[in-house]
Parts: C-alpha cells; structure tokens; sequence
C-alpha cells in the first residue's frame, strides 16, 4: 500500500497525461469510427485498465479479458461521451468499473446519468449549467497528490480493491466511523479544493 | 424539486468506486434523479476514480489482445446504440424504480405489517443481509425504535416522515449507519412510502418489536 501511495505522489514528476490527446482520440473513435485513433486509446488505458482489474483481484488472464473487454465496450459507447461534461479518464473508469462489478461480483449496479441533459425536466436549469464544466484534471490530480497516507488509503482500499467501509474496517482494523471520516476528510479536501459549491 | 437531506460523502464515495450493494445503488440513483446537490459529489467521487486510474499501475498486455479487440469490433454487424431512456416526466416516480412498480404504487401486491404499515419487498435486488423494501407508513404511525447493523438508506417516494433528525419529505434521503437509533412517524394526511435499503439486518431495541420481528422479516 505505502508503494501505491509513493508511486502516486511521484507521478507530479512523470510525463504529464495527455488529456488532450485522449479527448481528441476518444472524439474520433466516436464521430469518425476512427480505428488508429482507437488503437492510440487501447495503448493508453488497456495497460492501466488491466492494472486496475488486477488490483480488484482479478488472475492475470481474468484481467487481461476483462481490460479487452472494457476496450470494446470504449469502441461501442463512444458516442456517449460528453467531451463538454466528463474527463476521458473519468468515463474511462466508470466503464471498466461497471464491467468489474458485473463480471467479478455478478452484481447489477445501478448508475445514474451524470453528464446528460435528461435531468432538465426535473430541475432548474442553473444547476444543469453548473454542472456543464469539466473538471479541471491537472488541479485534481495535485489535490489527490496531497492527501494525507492514511485518508489516500482509505480511498485506495475503496477505488482499487473494491473493499467495502466495513471491510476496508476489517482490513486495516479501525472502526466503521473512522474509515468513512477519513474518507470524509479527503472528499472534503478535495471539494474545497476544486472550489465546487458543494 | 427542493431536497433537504443528502447522501453521506462517504457513502458517494462508496458509490463512485463501486462498493455499495445492488440495493444501495438502486436507491442511490433513484435520488439522484432528482438531486443535482449528490449528482454533482457524484461527478467529483468519479473523477478521483479516474484519476486514480490514470494513476494505477500499469499491467502489460497480452500479445493478442489488442488483435482481440479488433476483431470484436470489426465482428460488429452494425455499431449498437444504446438508447438513452430518459425520465419520464409524466411520473413522480423515479425511471429506475419503474421497473420494480411498473404500474404504480397503489397497484403493488402491499403485504401487511402491523397495524398502519405495509411493506412490499423489491425481489430480484441482491443485497446480501439486508433488503430492499417499500414501506407505507399511515399518518401518525411510528416504526418501532430500531438501529441498524449495517448501514440504512431510506428515499421518500411519497408523503412525509418525521424523526429524531428531521422533516424528510419526497426526494429526501436519509443515510444511516450502525449508531442512530431512531424513531420515524409518519406525518401530514396521507400514507408515507419509502424505499428502504438496508445491508444487514435492523437491530429493535423494544422487547415487542424484537419479538415480532422474526415474524415481519425486516
């Protein structure tokens, strides 16, 4: 875990992610069906995808379909993606986590739609307009670069091995409530930190 | 729609990494379809799960997958496009719980309680302990004094409850954990129907409730 943790904050210093280009890549998967600009993604997120799966206690070859599988689901969905509204990485993310939970927990999990207009009906649009800016990834990354260790494991236990409050609990032997006030505390970091009225 | 009470942070970022129980994120998004304030955590808690991906570590690829993929692809006859099902405007009732009261609330098999309270459990939700319920509360009934085990949510679909922390009326969310013990009574003139989910068993702290709740089943 400390590991995780190091690689994290030392990634400020590696090669800084190129957002644009995913963005860019991801546009022409969905517009065009463009098949190179699909090959420059599956070069980028298959790798950390299958990395991802691994962590969730995916075997090896498990991970590898599962990555695979995501990248299709990437090619098939494209056309979903909100460049106005969401991060590449974040859609990125929720569609191999929807496909972890169906495939390794053999759950169905709910979601609702975050970056469509459909909740326009129900609401005023001023909160449909706040939400119409995408996040500014660069900020976010330093935010999370910054958590204190023990709040970023708490999150890590949560985001990477898939573990519950009461297991991430279990595993680290603290209570219930300390696990969700660290978790809290770096949600409220982090919501400060973007300056979301929230 | 003016909502009152939210989802924990932590139980949004419970929700953004995948964690909760089918029955939670049912809950959870049957809120959110109303509730711009936790649709926009939820945007947030899904950010930080995209960058923690971006920032895994990265795992190599077998030599054929990337040929693997491509052959899925190209195997498609026609690109599918998932549609969109946008809520319907037409009904209080949120999109996703359509599918479990597909006619209506007034038109579900209501399984009697006790005096006041009806129930109709959500079959075909896993929720493993716990459960996934809808309850109508009479006015001026009271639930018995319970905790929980586990973690609890309750969504008000109709009416109004009161309890020990507040007023909570349609749209409202109440997120409990293990420590409340709490009493809610329904008020106004009409029925107060919640969905509840719960992950493990409710915990009454009356000697009659406790007696009766192997027979009720919550």
């Amino acid at each position: 875990m400390l590991a995780v943790t190091k690689l994290f904050n030392e990634s400020e210093n590696m090669t800084a992610i190129p957002v644009s280009d995913t963005r860019t890549w991801l546009r022409s998967v969905a517009e065009r069906r463009d098949r190179h600009a699909f090959e420059q993604l599956y070069g980028y997120f298959a790798p950390k995808i299958k990395g991802y799966m691994l962590r969730q206690g995916a075997d090896d070859a498990s991970a590898d379909d599962l990555a695979q599988e995501t990248m299709v689901q990437i090619w098939r969905k494209a056309n979903h993606y909100d460049p106005q509204k969401a991060a590449v990485s974040t859609w990125v993310f929720r569609v191999a986590r929807n496909l972890q939970i169906d495939r390794m927990r053999k759950l169905k999990f709910y979601e609702v739609a975050l970056n469509t207009e459909a909740s326009s009906t129900l609401e005023n649009l001023q909160h449909n307009e706040q939400l119409e800016h995408r996040t500014d990834t660069d900020k976010l990354r330093k935010l999370i670069g910054e958590l204190p260790e023990e709040q970023m494991e708490v999150v890590q236990l949560a985001f990477f091995e898939g573990l519950s409050h009461s297991e991430v609990s279990c595993r680290l032997s603290i209570p219930v409530g300390t696990v969700k006030s660290r978790l809290r505390l770096a949600f409220g970091k982090l919501k400060i930190g973007m300056g979301e009225k929230i | 729609m003016k909502i009152n009470h939210h989802a924990d942070d932590a139980t949004i970022m419970a929700y953004a990494a995948g964690t909760v129980s089918e029955g939670f994120s049912l809950l959870l998004t049957a809120h959110m379809e109303v509730c711009s304030h936790c649709r926009e955590r939820m945007s947030l808690a899904s950010d930080l799960g995209g960058e923690l991906l971006c920032e895994v570590e990265p795992a190599r690829m077998s030599q054929e997958g990337l040929s693997n993929v491509l052959s899925a692809i190209e195997a498609d006859i026609i690109d599918p496009v998932t549609p969109f099902k946008s809520p319907s405007a037409s009904s209080d009732m949120a999109s996703v719980l359509m599918e479990y009261v597909p006619r209506g609330l007034d038109e579900l098999p209501w399984q009697r309680l006790m005096p006041g309270i009806r129930q109709y459990q959500l079959t075909g939700v896993e929720s493993g302990n716990g459960s996934v319920r809808l309850l109508s509360i009479s006015p001026g009934i009271r639930i018995p004094h319970h905790t929980h085990l586990g973690g609890e949510l309750t969504l008000v679909i109709e009416g109004a409850y009161e309890d020990e922390i507040g007023h909570f009326k349609a749209g409202d969310l109440a997120d409990l954990d293990a420590s409340c013990n709490h009493q809610p009574v329904a008020v106004g003139n009409k029925p107060c129907i919640c969905l509840i989910a719960t992950d493990d068993k409710l915990r009454f702290t009356g000697l009659l409730s406790r007696m009766v709740q192997p027979l009720i089943g919550i």
